[in-house]
């Protein structure tokens, strides 16, 4: 059965869980009414609308190999994010998606991963961990890095423990600050401090970094110092205002490009002349 | 086959249109503005003059337009489709030009339905020749409607381009092919406001277009957003939702890449966040990234946003301070 | 696609655009008019979003009269009766004087004619005014005094044709967009500029010379200017022995402004003044360009007869390319003034207190009028809050957030026995009514406006009202019929016949003359083809009169308690109280909430980070506002826009008025500033 739906009109889903991260962000997870897959792959996103705030680009934080639900992780910036904390199990969004580029999967068998998320970034880059999780041995290994503000900005805490523990995999998260009296006991410093203790195999390593705009060029430039310098070893994503996610309405533009279709996943020598991009 | 009509055929033909079409016409509105109005039987056709007002493109991506209606259960509906195609009669070479990058633009996949739902079916009528200011010639089209009048003296030759532009043309008398191939060659030297557009596009794509110069083109926008609003080519749009008892109505409504707001993010992050960056996107969008991506520039030379803008700094103005400042001399 | 021509419901330079509508009567934007010869194709950003509050589900739909503390929905009648009821029993029983009637810039020169119609015959009282008071009644006052006549003395059209061009205390490029376009675009054709304002506009960033002289210290950067013109010899002399008096007032009101005096107050080099002098001086033609910068301080009116000397001075008065020009703000200020909304004169400024004009009006109307002049409003709010004043109809403006002293403003609300708002939007001010009723908005009613060059042009009904909106000359005609007046107009046609038959500088002003391009007054007949340029020979009131100033401080300066100066104002964005631009998606979506702009070395001073929530106090209350980080302000000072009712800038403002015409001092008062 095809049916023919306008492009902007979203599909009805329902809550089924909500669940604090941080006092900023929640986890919220969904399902299509008609209790159809949503079909996305790790680094899409889409586009949650709540009637009377029209609607916010959220990426998907779960992988698509489960199929019953996906999650998403939202912060409340502004007023649909703050709409959307504020709704309890049950309650019904519209949906339009899955936009975007995902993640390159088909390059990423056999590499050494490095999986890099600043703040929320973690949030988008779960899907891809989750992918990889299940099956852990494609990869040569999976090094997941992740660096937030401060300890209760930390997103996923649970899962951070559980990643450290599988095969392949490794994980290290860091904080900018540790307030005195908190009980965290990681570690405190950049993300590229956590970077710089890496052995990283230069031919065979392939980067993937999500987070906010000013972490992408520090952290490129020490790729590249470290010898990633090959095309296709360097994925980021771009985010932008966005509004349609089908490429029209021009918020999300970088020169020629549309993040929310040609991105927001790049490889880094795509955008990486482009005025604006970093 | 060629045609000829004379005015009496294009009454005629524009009568036989408007059962069927929801037929558009070159009128003047009371201070003269010459503007794309419904025909009726009394309606005063303008068959020459400035070219209209308002940017036809309009028609199927109006300033505003609802996207979908969500009821109170969060059920969304798609809207009801139109009943009567539009036809738009008088569209010169620009405006042609600029309906068709708008159709390339909107119905590149995924194919934007509200965009088709207005533009599928509609009917274009190009009118060129000598149908400008004062009856100046204008140049022909590239053949992108259905039917083009080219006004000579007294009389009218008709080109159907497209098969139901043929069809429509069919009871009319046959024109000579001599009358168009004369027109023809006028053709290939009216198209300077190209070229210069061109030469400006080189240079912004081969980055010779210092920032100070963006910064101070900037300095003289007031931010008025008309530049972008009158632009047949510009085709950005914010959404906003009205919630009334029943409904809520989505639409989208033409955005401007002038406002700071348009690339603001939550978190006060602006990668379009200063005066000059988003003049030169202005520019640079049309002149350089449009033909990155499309292959053509999205400038038509329609003359609108030179017009629209107070200050005087719309893109024939720019692109004519870019070719004096940086082109002659170091080509 | 129909097309209706009207004219902007924002500013006061009058451009003109059709709205277009879809058969179901919905508005789907507009589009300029191209040949009209203040818009000429062009708009600004407020223009080009006039359509969008139109159709928003806020507005007003059905009458309201508050029960049992909230506000119900009932009929016209119902609230018609209660409106008339009340009015008429306050007249009654405490006086006609205790009713106080607030008419609007907004609404058209036939409403505002029949509001005041109906407050001088219907209840007889004068206490009627509008937001003028809180613009440009300063201006009215002083060129009234220099002059004979308060508007502005020259046309848009003269931008074209001058030498140089001064602007003082008007942000143009944001607040009159398409005057300030052609500024920008004289400047590019080679005038000259002098922009003195304490702000860096955009403006100043095309000035010969920018002058931030401090705020409120405008008569010493005049005076000083003017004495240096004299000295150097520079004055117009043949102009000033023709067309002047009291010349030597002037020389000695001037004599101790020394350019190292003035430098002292003002905060510039004496070099800057002296400048300033003689550049302004050396020009042919000089326009002065001001707005709220000089109007809205505690010595307004002084601030209006210095830049009145000066022009006066240097000759610039009655060509093309010259002249004082107060821009006037809202769409229809000028005609609300024309028309009489004021306390002290019928139509075209005839006086209340001159019998002979009294017998004319109450002869027309058929009933005895009201002696003595009315207050002003600010003062009536001075006399709500003293419990000196009953009840109060509001005719579409919104005080609470716009007028100075918030604190002030909801007392005197409080205080009235009964309040009756006509509004198009629930208000803040409307919340507090006992009766609101629902207007029809520019869009949706016919009616003429007169722009700041005295351009009476038409608006015209393009949809219909939503609701049981009624236009608002429709809604006072229901009053005065109630009170035994005339209600029964068919049109506005018809209200504009009877205001040309009493109103001499709009004698000649009908509506079949006004298709095109309007008139503008003074228009004394049906042959009289307007007047571009005023004061051409003589001044309307003979000669022009130097009327010497002398500099006195703002009400309250920054000192160790209240250590920064605040200034007030609007963005490019938002109109006023932002009842319409906030429901304007585009508008809204650029400036969402208030802000305060702090130059950075006063951030850097007090700790301040970009974006940071701060707590803004004066000595009349605190608001909460986002920083800005901006060199447009000086240090010392930090500027907020007045739009956003939730921190209004409007609790901090201080409500000393100027003693003669009654304007609060918006533009300078003290405050401190601390995160929060
Ligand atoms: C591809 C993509 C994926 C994203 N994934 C996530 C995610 O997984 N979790 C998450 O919490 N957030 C995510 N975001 C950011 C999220 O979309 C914004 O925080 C959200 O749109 C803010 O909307 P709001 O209505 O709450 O705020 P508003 O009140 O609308 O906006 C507040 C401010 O945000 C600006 N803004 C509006 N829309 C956006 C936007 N789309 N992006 C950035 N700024 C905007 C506005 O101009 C305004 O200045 C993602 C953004 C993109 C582009
Ligand atoms: S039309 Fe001119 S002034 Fe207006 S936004 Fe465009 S460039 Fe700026
Ligand atoms: S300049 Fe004034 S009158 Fe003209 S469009 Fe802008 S707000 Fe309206
Ligand atoms: S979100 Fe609309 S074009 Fe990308």
């Amino acid at each position: 059965m095809t049916e023919e739906r306008s492009l902007y009109n979203p599909k009805s889903c329902r809550i089924l869980a909500v669940s604090d991260l941080t006092p900023q962000e929640k986890l919220f997870r969904l399902q299509l009414n008609d209790g159809s897959p949503l079909n996305h792959l790790p680094g899409q996103f889409v586009q949650i609308s709540i009637p009377g705030l029209t609607e916010a680009p959220i990426s998907i934080a779960s992988s698509p190999t489960c199929a019953d639900y996906f999650e998403i992780g939202v912060r409340k910036t502004g007023l649909l994010t703050n709409a959307l904390h504020r709704l309890q199990p049950g309650a019904q969004i519209g949906i339009r998606g899955p936009f975007g580029r995902p993640f390159q999967l088909e390059a990423l068998p056999g590499k050494q991963l490095l999986l890099l998320a600043g703040g929320c970034g973690l949030a988008p880059l779960r899907s891809l961990i989750q992918y990889c999780q299940n099956q852990p041995s494609v990869y040569a290994s999976v090094h997941i890095l992740y660096g937030a503000r401060s300890p209760q900005d930390l997103l996923f805490k649970d899962e951070l423990l559980h990643w450290k523990i599988i095969d392949h995999f490794s994980c290290q998260y860091t904080v900018d600050q540790n307030p005195s009296g908190s009980c965290y006991d990681g570690q405190t410093g950049l993300l590229t401090q956590l970077l710089d203790g890496v052995q990283i195999d230069t031919e065979n390593c392939c980067a993937v970094l999500v987070g906010p705009p000013p972490m992408y060029r520090p952290i490129i430039r020490q790729l590249r110092s470290k010898g990633l310098v090959g095309p296709q070893q360097i994925m980021l994503s771009l985010e932008r205002q966005m509004r349609c996610g089908v490429g029209k309405c021009g918020h999300c533009t970088i020169e020629h490009l549309s993040c929310c279709c040609d991105g927001p996943i790049f490889w880094l020598e795509e955008i990486e002349q482009l005025r604006g991009a970093l | 086959m060629l045609k000829q009509l004379d005015r009496a055929d294009i009454d005629h033909l524009l009568d036989s249109l408007h059962t069927a079409y929801r037929l558009q016409i070159p009128q003047q509105l009371p201070d003269g503005t010459r503007h794309l109005s419904p025909y009726t039987p009394t309606s005063v056709l303008s068959l020459s003059g400035e070219i209209v007002h308002r940017k036809p493109t309009s028609f199927f991506f109006p300033q505003v337009q609802k996207l979908v209606s969500i009821d109170p259960t969060g059920h969304a509906r798609d809207l009801q489709k139109v009943e009567k195609p539009l036809a738009l009669f008088g569209l010169n070479r620009a405006d042609l030009m600029g309906i068709q990058f708008l159709d390339r633009f909107f119905l590149a996949a995924p194919a934007d339905d509200i965009y088709l739902s207005l533009r599928q079916d509609a009917l274009l009528i190009g009118l060129t020749g000598f149908s400008g200011p004062d009856k100046s010639f204008l140049p022909l089209s590239t053949g992108n409607c259905d039917i083009e009048l080219v006004a000579l003296a007294g009389h009218w030759l008709a080109l159907g381009h497209s098969t139901i532009g043929k069809k429509l043309l069919d009871p009319y008398a046959r024109g000579l092919n001599s009358e168009l191939e004369e027109l023809r060659q006028r053709d290939e030297n009216s198209s300077g406001d190209l070229e210069l557009l061109q030469q400006a596009s080189h240079l912004l794509m081969n980055d010779l277009v210092p920032d100070s110069f963006w910064a101070e083109i900037a300095g003289r926008c007031i931010l008025c957003s008309g530049c972008n609003m009158v632009c047949p080519t510009c085709s950005c749009f914010c959404v906003q939702d009205r919630c009334f008892e029943e409904t809520t109505e989505r639409s989208r409504v033409w955005d401007s890449c002038q406002f700071d707001a348009f690339m603001r993010e939550a978190s006060g992050h602006n990668p379009l966040g200063t005066e000059a960056l988003r003049t030169r996107r202005r520019i640079h969008h049309k002149l350089a990234a449009d033909i990155e991506r499309w292959g053509e520039p999205g400038c038509v030379a329609c003359g609108r946003c030179d017009r629209s803008c107070p200050t005087g700094i719309g893109m024939m103005a720019v692109a004519g301070e870019i070719v004096k400042r940086y082109g002659a001399g170091r080509r | 696609m129909n097309t209706t021509l009207t004219t902007c419901p924002y500013c006061g330079t009058g451009c003109n655009f059709y709205l277009l509508h879809d058969d179901i009567g919905q508005l789907t934007g507009l589009e300029p008019a191209a040949n009209h010869p203040v818009t000429r194709g062009q708009l600004c950003v407020k223009g080009w979003n006039a359509h969008a509050f139109v159709g928003h589900p806020d507005r007003l739909q059905t009458p309201l009269i508050r029960k049992n503390g909230q506000l119900q929905p009932t009929d016209w009648q119902t609230a018609l009766d209660l409106l008339h009821d009340k009015l008429r029993t306050i007249a009654t029983r405490q006086g006609p004087d205790s009713l106080m009637f607030l008419s609007s810039a907004k609404v058209s020169n036939e409403e505002n004619y029949l509001l005041m119609k109906l407050a001088r015959a219907g209840y007889g009282t004068n206490n009627i005014d509008h937001c003028a008071r809180l613009c440009h009644s300063s201006t009215v006052t002083g060129l009234v005094e220099t002059l004979g006549s308060g508007a502005m003395t020259n046309s848009l059209s003269c931008f074209a044709e001058t030498d140089l061009i001064f602007v003082i205390g008007s942000n143009t490029t944001e607040q009159h967009p398409l005057i300030g376009s052609r500024i920008l675009q004289a400047v590019q054709q080679g005038a000259q500029l002098i922009v003195a304002d304490s702000r860096r506009i955009r403006l100043s960033q095309h000035a010969d010379l920018h002058l931030r002289h401090q705020n409120g210290s405008d008569i010493a950067l005049l005076n000083g200017m003017m004495r240096h013109i004299s000295q150097e010899g520079l004055e117009d002399r043949t102009f000033i022995t023709q067309r002047t008096e009291n010349f030597s007032a002037l020389q000695q009101a001037l004599e101790p402004f020394t350019p190292e005096y003035v430098a002292t107050i003002t905060g510039l080099s004496s070099q800057q003044i002296m400048d300033a002098a003689r550049l302004f001086a050396e020009a042919d033609r000089a326009m002065i360009v001001y707005a709220m910068g000089i109007t809205q301080h505690s010595h307004g009116v002084d601030n209006v007869r210095a830049v009145s000397n000066l022009a006066l001075l240097t000759g610039n008065l009655g060509r093309p390319g010259t002249g004082i020009n107060p821009l006037r703000g809202q769409n229809n200020v000028q005609g609300a003034c024309d028309m009489g909304a004021l306390p002290d004169v019928y139509t075209g400024y005839q006086r209340v207190a001159d019998p002979q004009i009294r017998e004319k009006f109450s002869a027309a109307w058929g009933v005895p009028l009201p002696e003595t002049p009315g207050q002003m409003s600010t003062h009536a709010i001075e006399a709500a809050a003293a419990g000196k004043l009953c009840g109060m109809l509001v005719l579409g403006e919104n005080p609470v957030v716009s007028d100075a002293n918030q604190t002030l403003v909801y007392q005197a609300f409080e205080k009235l026995d009964f309040l009756a708002v006509i509004d198009i939007f629930m208000t803040e001010t409307a919340q507090l009514a006992d009766l609101v009723l629902p207007a029809a908005c520019y869009a949706e009613r016919d009616g003429t406006f007169t722009s700041t060059e005295r351009r009476v042009q038409r608006g015209r009904k393009a949809v219909e009202p939503p609701g049981q909106a009624r236009a608002d000359w429709q809604i006072i005609a229901e009053l005065l019929r109630r009170c035994g007046l005339k209600g029964d107009y068919t049109d506005p046609a018809e209200i504009m016949n009877e205001i040309a038959s009493l109103t001499p500088s709009y004698g000649g002003i009908e509506y079949s003359r006004l298709e095109g391009e309007g008139l503008q007054w003074p228009c004394s007949d049906n042959t009289d083809p307007g007047t571009p340029i005023l004061h051409t020979r003589t001044c309307t009131r003979g000669k022009g009169h130097f009327s010497p100033v002398t500099y006195r401080p703002p009400q309250e300066m920054p000192d160790l308690e209240f250590p920064l100066l605040l200034n007030t104002g609007r963005t490019a964005f938002h109109w006023h109280t932002g009842s319409m631009t906030r429901r304007s998606h585009l508008l809204d979506r650029e400036e969402r909430q208030a802000f305060v702009e702090i130059n950075p070395t006063d951030a850097e001073k007090y700790q301040l980070a970009e974006r940071q929530q701060l707590k803004v106090t004066s000595r009349r209350g605190s608001v909460s506002v986002r920083a800005r980080l901006t060199e447009r302000v000086p240090p010392g000072q930090v500027f907020i826009p007045f739009h956003f009712a939730e921190s209004a800038a409007n609790v901090l403002t201080n409500n000393a008025l100027d003693p003669e015409s009654g304007i609060p001092e918006f533009k300078v008062c003290a405050v401190r500033i601390e995160a929060c």
